[in-house]
């Protein structure tokens, strides 16, 4: 049977580092199958090793046991087939946008690159930012020109780290309906870390819930609603609760003060 | 801004040195000082007038260029690559840097009768000891500033597959650009130092440093102070033209930018 291309499979995955001569079991044996082209979230709080299990499905990390698979071939290093976007935009201050979106596309000629960067700036509604540089951007659009870069190579999945963790409130909304849309488009694998609750409940199919040392699978919750969704129904709310429920954030009796 | 502004700016910036100029006229005519040791402004000027209506200054000029110009070029590019190959590999960093911080601590004016021993009293001595002050600025600074290229750089190129000179061209060089300009700027300050100091020191039969030589030993201090002027406005004229031409070839880029 042949795999979908985008899809992940983590079978049995631990990773440990050392500190100081002792070792820091940071995943303990995680289990997870990312069917092709849905939306997961992985919500934990620090330390649980969410961000290691990121570096690990983009390559960065190639010292750890058990497997890590994108379309069964375990992952060993860095590829275009997965792209990245940073919790900071990481666009290079002395090239333009349109040279920053274009930055893994050596492979290409002149034409096509432009080609290429004209149509992913489009994409992001950045359309004739291509010779700003990024410190005249606001921190939303620099972000989007993060995701237009890591969308330029048509990778198979998309891994995000705390994406709109840098952005304000109302930034980060638009963002949100911004990712979807995308998402929606491109039909592509995403993989998003989030502290956000809300965040990971509006935008996943799953949200893969890790708690920290050492960091394991607590909960896989499905999200089966459709899309676009109402923050303010009460299938949202009672999703939430369940998730801040693993968190020991559930709403509590209050007390009754006697004066 | 205004044009009476800038007129305002530039003469606030020019009233300090004509105050030098006036209380160093009125030390030496009153008498607090010896014109012998001191010459007024006023016989300095004449002697500058005649030095340049007399065509030998031209080619004191142009032998202290030459000087100038090759012992910085030298001594910059072996600063550059020396600095370049300890800040890129640890293992050259442990190997050279003990070495390089020892010799380091040589007093600079202490070369002099070292290389006059090895090479003579002929031009190469002269532009060697040029070179070894425009040596150290230029390593030092290129070292830190590749060795302080962020991490969350370097990790971008990684995810996107560059390595070797495609890394260093593209992304190790433009982040240490700054720090690289500044050594430089520094090693030209400290090539027109060893030049004078050069010149002084070693026989010559020609060179800004030979008027002042000359100067000294005829008690012609309007020569001295001439020399002086000259050397000091040579310096300021080729700081300006590097400047200029680090100008060009950022194009109003940034190359660092704060989160």
């Amino acid at each position: 049977m042949s795999i979908e291309k985008g899809t992940l499979q983590i079978r049995n995955l631990s990773k440990s580092f050392t500190v100081d001569g002792s070792e820091l079991q940071v995943l303990n044996n995680i289990n997870l199958t990312f069917p092709a082209g849905s939306f997961i979230s992985i919500v934990g709080s620090s330390g649980c090793g969410k961000t290691t299990l990121l570096r690990i499905l983009l390559g960065l990390e190639t010292n750890y046991e058990g497997d890590a698979l994108l379309d069964g071939e375990r992952i060993e290093g860095p590829g275009t087939n997965r792209g990245i976007v940073f919790q900071d935009h990481r666009l290079l201050p002395w090239l333009t946008v349109g040279e920053n979106v274009a930055f893994g596309l050596d492979k290409q000629n002149r034409k096509a690159k432009k080609k290429i960067v004209d149509e992913h700036l489009k994409l992001v509604g950045l359309s004739g930012f291509e010779s700003a540089y990024p410190a005249q951007l606001s921190g939303g659009m620099a972000q989007r020109v993060a995701i237009a870069r890591a969308l330029a190579n048509k990778p198979e999945i998309l891994l995000l780290d705390e994406p709109l963790g840098a952005l304000d409130a109302l930034t980060r909304m638009h963002m949100q309906k911004e990712l979807e849309r995308l998402w929606l488009l491109e039909k592509i694998t995403m993989v998003m870390v989030t502290h956000d609750v809300d965040e990971a409940i509006y935008l996943s199919d799953i949200v893969v819930i890790m708690s920290s040392r050492p960091g394991i699978i607590k909960k896989i919750i499905k999200v089966p609603f459709a899309r676009p969704r109402d923050r303010a129904s009460s299938e949202f709310s009672h999703i939430k609760a369940e998730i801040l429920k693993e968190f020991h954030l559930g709403t509590e009796y209050p007390f009754a003060y006697a004066i | 801004m205004k044009r009476t502004e800038k007129i305002k700016i530039r003469l606030i910036g020019v009233s300090l040195p004509i105050l030098l100029l006036i209380l160093w006229h009125y030390v030496v005519s009153a008498g607090y000082v010896s014109h012998h040791i001191l010459p007024l402004p006023g016989q300095v000027v004449e002697t500058l007038v005649s030095l340049f209506t007399d065509h030998k200054l031209i080619l004191h000029i142009a032998v202290s260029l030459r000087r100038v110009i090759y012992g910085f070029l030298i001594g910059t590019a072996s600063g550059f690559l020396l600095g370049l190959l300890m800040g890129l590999s640890r293992i050259a960093e442990k190997i050279l840097a003990p070495t390089f911080h020892t010799v380091r601590q040589v007093p600079l004016i202490g070369w002099i009768p070292l290389i006059v021993m090895w090479f003579g009293m002929n031009e190469l001595p002269r532009i060697l000891i040029v070179a070894i002050g425009a040596f150290y600025p230029t390593t030092l600074n290129t070292f830190s500033g590749v060795r302080d290229v962020p991490r969350r750089y370097k990790e971008l190129a990684a995810v996107y597959g560059y390595t070797g000179f495609k890394l260093i061209l593209r992304v190790i060089l433009p982040s240490a650009f700054p720090s690289i300009i500044t050594g430089f700027t520094l090693s030209l300050g400290m090539s027109w130092v060893l030049l004078i100091a050069a010149e002084l020191l070693i026989e010559t039969i020609a060179g800004i440093g030979k008027l002042i030589d000359v100067g000294r030993d005829t008690f012609n201090m309007e020569l001295v102070v001439s020399g002086i002027l000259i050397s000091g406005l040579l310096g300021f004229a080729m700081t300006g033209i590097v400047e200029k031409l680090v100008q060009t070839v950022q194009k109003g880029r940034v190359f660092e930018q704060e989160l």
